[in-house]
């Protein structure tokens, strides 16, 4: 069997966003919508204080409460471990979003053609790309897994769920995530906890570890290493307000 | 299952079998071909490249799908980033196809000093109209003629080039950045460059201004430092970070000194006490290496022995431990003595000495009352370094002996404070101290130990009688001159002041926005306001070329060749080049096309001493068999394919395929001084006594220059009390300002960044606030007052309550509204240029800008 997850170790995190910014490239995710997200945290009265940084990606829990809650099954737990979205399948209840503890799920509110950050369609550029999204990655509109479910990237259409996939399409793709590959100090490792040698599970079994609101029995497949959870004396410093 | 980028890449570049060449572009470029697997697209391909948005060039494979870029991702063989990219590179595939790039030559069709509006036009009715404006003034006299450079984004062969051909007056960014750092190293010891460690081996670093998680320290944009600061974490090396905020160096403090900004000339000076106090100095290294031994007459000046003939002065003295006697310096097998005094020239003393002398009252509670620290702080960072330096270690490299020091100093923007110079200075002293200058784990500046030039023009400052070029050049006013373009703009604005008897007349402006990148935006608007006719090339429509551009030339962004980039991350040797991995947007033109063009124009590009002929001498081509013909228009690709050629490659097809050619790791007798053949390159000896700094303030007295401009031009670095603090009481508060990584060095209003910072913010300590009644949130104003002048300025924005700034201290984020027409920079609000000042006691002694202010703040009424 395989269990995909990751290792985060906060140890190494500048808090620099490559993370959150390869992943709204890779997955062409629109205005707004973050499906990495990384916290720059401050705690303590000067001087005593500390600033730290923390990646959290969607925790593909084993036992995930969003997938129990979607009426359709259009969120659903893969053989491999990923919590995927099934986008031709959402109606857009919204029932995970609640449901989720991490708040990781983000909401197409807009046209994402008219949510994407640019005037894409600016006729002196409709000349140099035949017009919609330059970048637009080809991958994210095949089909994945055994049950060729369309389940990979954002910004689809409004009134649509999305969340991370661990970027499946390049998982499947013998590849790692895009927010693990871009890492300037490798803080985000991916791979199978079912392989005892696999690194992300070496490194779990080396090293003091814990995973986001353990209490809440969701079981995540995101594991951190080098640090401790947030607090509630922890607070939030730059915090990204999407302009939506 | 994993897959390593490595592997990916050679997946990709051999899979295929054979590499097939492409034609998309002019000039039959061969790219990789995309690898044969199950998912591959018709017509996608990967083509190896150089970011173009930093300053460090990291190296990128583009993905191209149907003539589209798609993403960028580190490319894993590149030294500098392994792979790896800031967020910046990845984001600048939605800048390269923003609409609003400028895409076609602009004119304006308004009169200058408001926003602009424009006609487009071709690109040869813009480059004659600015080649004829341009050769209009070298006719009449080339001092009118000035090229502003912000960055070019490859080595500045093709610029200089530009500069050299046509004889233009060259005005830069190094003002703005950290020129007073590289001046004090440059005189102290010959390096071009700040300070920073020998990652690999140093144990204990001081952190010293250095914004690890925002901006890259010396040499390198960010991504570098940040990679081999982790490892050494993680190895056990010990960080304290001296920085008023502790955002910038985070969780990798171990320690922490938040220091009151501007002061750390008065820190470094306890420091250098305290560690000759403890006797925790490299007498060996000072000795030998330094001028410390040198005996100092009662006029400053060293003593020296009789001319011998044909030279102008004699040797200077020391005195010999073994016989008491004075001899030359570099008297063969003698040993001088290090602190000491004599009895001649009323009793002339080691310049150890009278450092050891001049450093008497400054204590740790001295530094620390001025600093804003507790003595024991300082205290602790001097027994860490004792303890850390293991004076007198040798360690084995490469079969070699060599000094261990393991300790080092990494420090760079923030030499551009009003004492910078000797700030930096005497910061290195505390390495030069230690003896860890060039030592294995030691104090480093540079990737290779080569002499800058300015290390011999700096043994004898030239002061000159006036007139004056317009950056002061040599002057009365700023002998050591880093060309400070804020300056100019004062200087434009007042020539009889400065004694400079022309104002410029045509400015051209290479991806430079001084109104909205250079602090004293109010006097580069008035300067601007008297140049006849400004040019830009800009990808986008800066702040001052939409107020006082006539002409804007749309540059291209990554798709051009541009290089040849070095691509050393200090350890391992390599080069790199930018390929296009598509072909320019637009209208747009890569740099050297344009200059290519223009130079023809203006009648400069061929024949000997033109543009041709100083390109080959640039990139070494010239008299070999690669040379490029003075009489035929090359393209750049030509250009780069001679080049590679010229370094045993097959051509410019090898930087297509491969994009970095990697050279093996730098040897040791490079990077560490003492594994040379002389060591330190015969660069010796170090100048911890400023002689020839005293000889310039005698020129400069003589010559009239008012105290202000000499009383920094002292032969040891001295604290004085700062300028800004001679400001009304009630301007309370400091302002100091810094990068984020989203913006830094992009030069690029990239949307996606902009949403991360959606707008400026003033971080204050709550206890700050709260004493003003001021929320977090809470619309501010800020308004700063010019110490000397008594003039005030102000802008709005909101505070940010922050618990990792010292109180007494606020904090603005720069690159706020540099490009204003851009509908996402609209709106994020003011940049703290808006506040700063320049000119007297808002610049170095070297004309280098500082980034200090005094400010009250306020509540905004009607604010939330």
């Amino acid at each position: 069997m395989t269990s995909y997850g990751m290792v985060i170790d906060l140890n190494r995190c500048t808090g620099c966003r490559s993370c959150m910014t390869a992943c709204k490239v890779e997955n062409n995710t629109t205005q707004g919508n973050f499906w990495m997200y990384t916290f720059r945290f401050e705690e303590g009265e000067f001087p005593n204080t500390r600033v730290w940084f923390m990646p959290r990606p969607c925790m593909h829990c084993q036992n995930a409460a969003c997938v129990k809650v979607c009426p359709v099954g259009a969120r659903y737990k893969r053989e491999d471990g990923l919590t995927a979205t099934d986008w031709d399948r959402c109606i857009g209840c919204r029932y995970c979003e609640v449901a989720c503890p991490y708040g990781v799920n983000c909401f197409n509110w807009k046209d994402p053609n008219k949510n994407h950050y640019l005037d894409w369609n600016d006729p002196e550029l409709l000349a140099e790309t035949g017009g919609g999204l330059p970048y637009a990655n080809p991958d994210l509109k095949e089909e994945y897994g055994d049950e060729n479910r369309r389940i990979a990237g954002g910004g689809h259409h409004k009134g649509v769920i999305e969340k991370c996939t661990f970027c499946v399409h390049r998982v499947e793709d013998g590849l790692q995530p895009a927010c693990a590959d871009v890492c300037p100090t490798r803080v985000i490792h991916f791979g199978d906890f079912d392989d005892k040698n696999s690194e992300v599970s070496k490194l779990l079994k080396n090293n003091p570890n814990f995973r986001l609101l353990e209490e809440m029995g969701t079981e995540p497949n995101v594991h951190y290493i080098g640090g401790q959870p947030p607090t509630s004396k922890t607070r939030q410093i730059e915090e990204v307000k999407a302009r939506v | 299952m994993r897959v390593s980028r490595k592997d990916f890449l050679k997946l990709s570049a051999t899979s295929a079998g054979v590499l097939t060449v492409g034609s998309l572009l002019s000039g039959g470029m061969k790219t990789l071909v995309p690898f044969e697997k199950g998912k591959v697209k018709l017509g996608e391909k990967f083509v190896p490249t150089t970011c173009w948005i930093g300053k460090q060039d990291c190296g990128l494979i583009a993905r191209v799908v149907n003539g589209r870029l798609v993403s960028f991702q580190g490319h894993p063989d590149h030294p500098r980033n392994k792979g790896a990219l800031c967020p910046k590179g990845v984001a600048q595939i939605q800048s390269i196809y923003d609409p609003n790039r400028v895409k076609t030559p602009l004119k304006r069709t308004n009169k200058k000093g408001i926003p602009g509006t424009w006609e487009q036009i071709s690109w040869d009715e813009a480059l004659n109209t600015v080649a004829d404006r341009v050769k209009d003034v070298l006719e009449r006299d080339p001092r009118l003629f000035v090229w502003q450079k912000g960055r070019s984004k490859a080595k500045d062969f093709y610029d200089d080039a530009f500069v050299k051909s046509t004889g233009a007056t060259k005005l830069h960014h190094g003002a703005f950045c950290s020129d007073a750092g590289y001046r004090a190293l440059e005189y102290t010891i010959g390096m071009h460059g700040v300070l920073h460690p020998d990652m690999r081996h140093t144990k204990y670093l001081l952190s010293w201004g250095w914004n690890i998680t925002n901006a890259g320290g010396n040499k390198f944009c960010w991504l570098t430092w940040p990679q081999q600061l982790v490892e050494a974490k993680e190895r056990g090396m010990k960080v304290a970070a001296i920085d008023p905020r502790l955002r910038g160096p985070a969780h990798f403090a171990d320690d922490w000194l938040a220091i009151k900004p501007g002061t750390d000339l008065a820190l470094a000076l306890a420091i250098c006490n305290l560690l000759i106090e403890k006797d925790s100095i490299d007498h060996e290294y000072l000795r030998k290496y330094t001028n410390s031994p040198f005996l100092i007459g009662d006029d400053g000046m060293f003593l020296r022995a009789d001319p011998e003939e044909g030279e102008e002065e004699g040797k200077p003295l020391v005195l010999d431990q073994a016989t008491g006697l004075l001899v030359p310096f570099d008297t063969e097998g003698m040993t001088p003595v290090l602190d000491g005094k004599t009895s001649v020239s009323g009793g002339a003393k080691t310049a150890f000495r009278l450092f050891k002398e001049s450093l008497s009252g400054s204590s740790a509670e001295w530094a620390g009352d001025i600093c804003g620290i507790h003595a024991s702080q300082i205290e602790q960072v001097v027994n860490d370094l004792a303890a850390n330096a293991m004076i007198g270690s040798t360690i084995q490299i490469d079969g070699k002996m060599l000094p261990y020091r393991p300790v080092a100093i990494m420090a760079y923007h923030m030499s551009q404070q009003e004492l910078g110079f000797q700030a930096l200075r005497a910061m290195l002293f505390v390495s030069m101290l230690l003896g860890s200058v060039g030592a294995v784990g030691g104090q480093f500046s540079d990737f290779t130990w080569k002499e800058y030039k300015n290390w011999s023009k700096f043994a004898d400052i030239s002061v000159k009688e006036g007139p004056y070029n317009i950056y002061l050049s040599g002057s009365k006013f700023f002998p050591i001159n880093s060309n400070n373009s804020s300056l100019v703009a004062k200087v434009i604005n007042n020539p009889e002041q400065y004694e400079v008897d022309y104002i410029p007349e045509v400015f051209l402006l290479h991806h430079v926005n001084p109104l909205g990148s250079f602090p004293d935006r109010e006097e580069n608007i008035k300067a601007y306001e008297k140049i006849k006719f400004v040019a830009a090339i800009d990808p986008w429509l800066s702040l001052t070329a939409d107020l006082f551009a006539d002409i804007v030339l749309p540059a291209a962004t990554i798709e051009k060749y541009e290089g040849p980039m070095s691509a050393t991350d200090q350890y391992v040797d390599a080069t790199a080049m930018r390929i296009p991995p598509i072909e320019p947007l637009f209208q747009s033109r890569g740099e050297i096309d344009i200059y290519l063009d223009l130079c023809e124009r203006i009648g400069v590009l061929y024949g000997e001493g033109g543009y041709l002929d100083i390109v080959n001498n640039e990139l070494k081509l010239r008299d070999t068999d690669f040379a490029l013909p003075l009489n035929v228009k090359p393209t750049p690709r030509e250009i780069f394919d001679k080049y590679s050629k010229l370094n045993g490659l097959e051509g410019i097809e090898f930087f297509e395929t491969e994009g970095v050619q990697l050279k093996g790791p730098v040897s040791s007798s490079k990077y560490y001084p003492y594994a040379m053949e002389t060591p330190f390159g015969g660069i010796l000896p170090h100048r911890l006594y400023g002689e020839s700094l005293l000889v310039a303030q005698h020129r400069m007295m003589e010559m009239g220059a008012d105290e202000i401009y000499y009383r920094d031009y002292t032969a040891f670095p001295t604290w004085r009390d700062l300028t800004v603090e001679s400001s009304p009481p009630e301007y309370d508060l400091l302002l100091m300002s810094t990068h984020m990584i989203e913006f830094k060095q992009s030069r690029t209003p990239i949307p996606m960044m902009i949403e991360m910072v959606p707008n400026q913010v003033v971080e204050m300590n709550p206890k700050d606030a709260k004493a003003k009644r001021i929320a977090d949130g809470d619309e501010v104003i800020v308004e700063s007052i010019h110490a000397i002048t008594g003039e005030t300025r102000q802008v709005k924005s909101i505070a940010a309550y922050r618990e990792n700034i010292r109180p007494g201290v606020i904090c603005m984020p720069h690159h706020f509204g540099e490009y204003v027409k851009h509908p996402w920079v609209k709106g994020t609000g003011p940049s703290p240029n808006s506040l700063y000042f320049t000119g007297e006691g808002y610049v170095t002694n070297t004309a280098d800008q500082t980034y200090l202010v005094k400010v009250k703040v306020t509540k905004a009424i009607g604010g939330k």
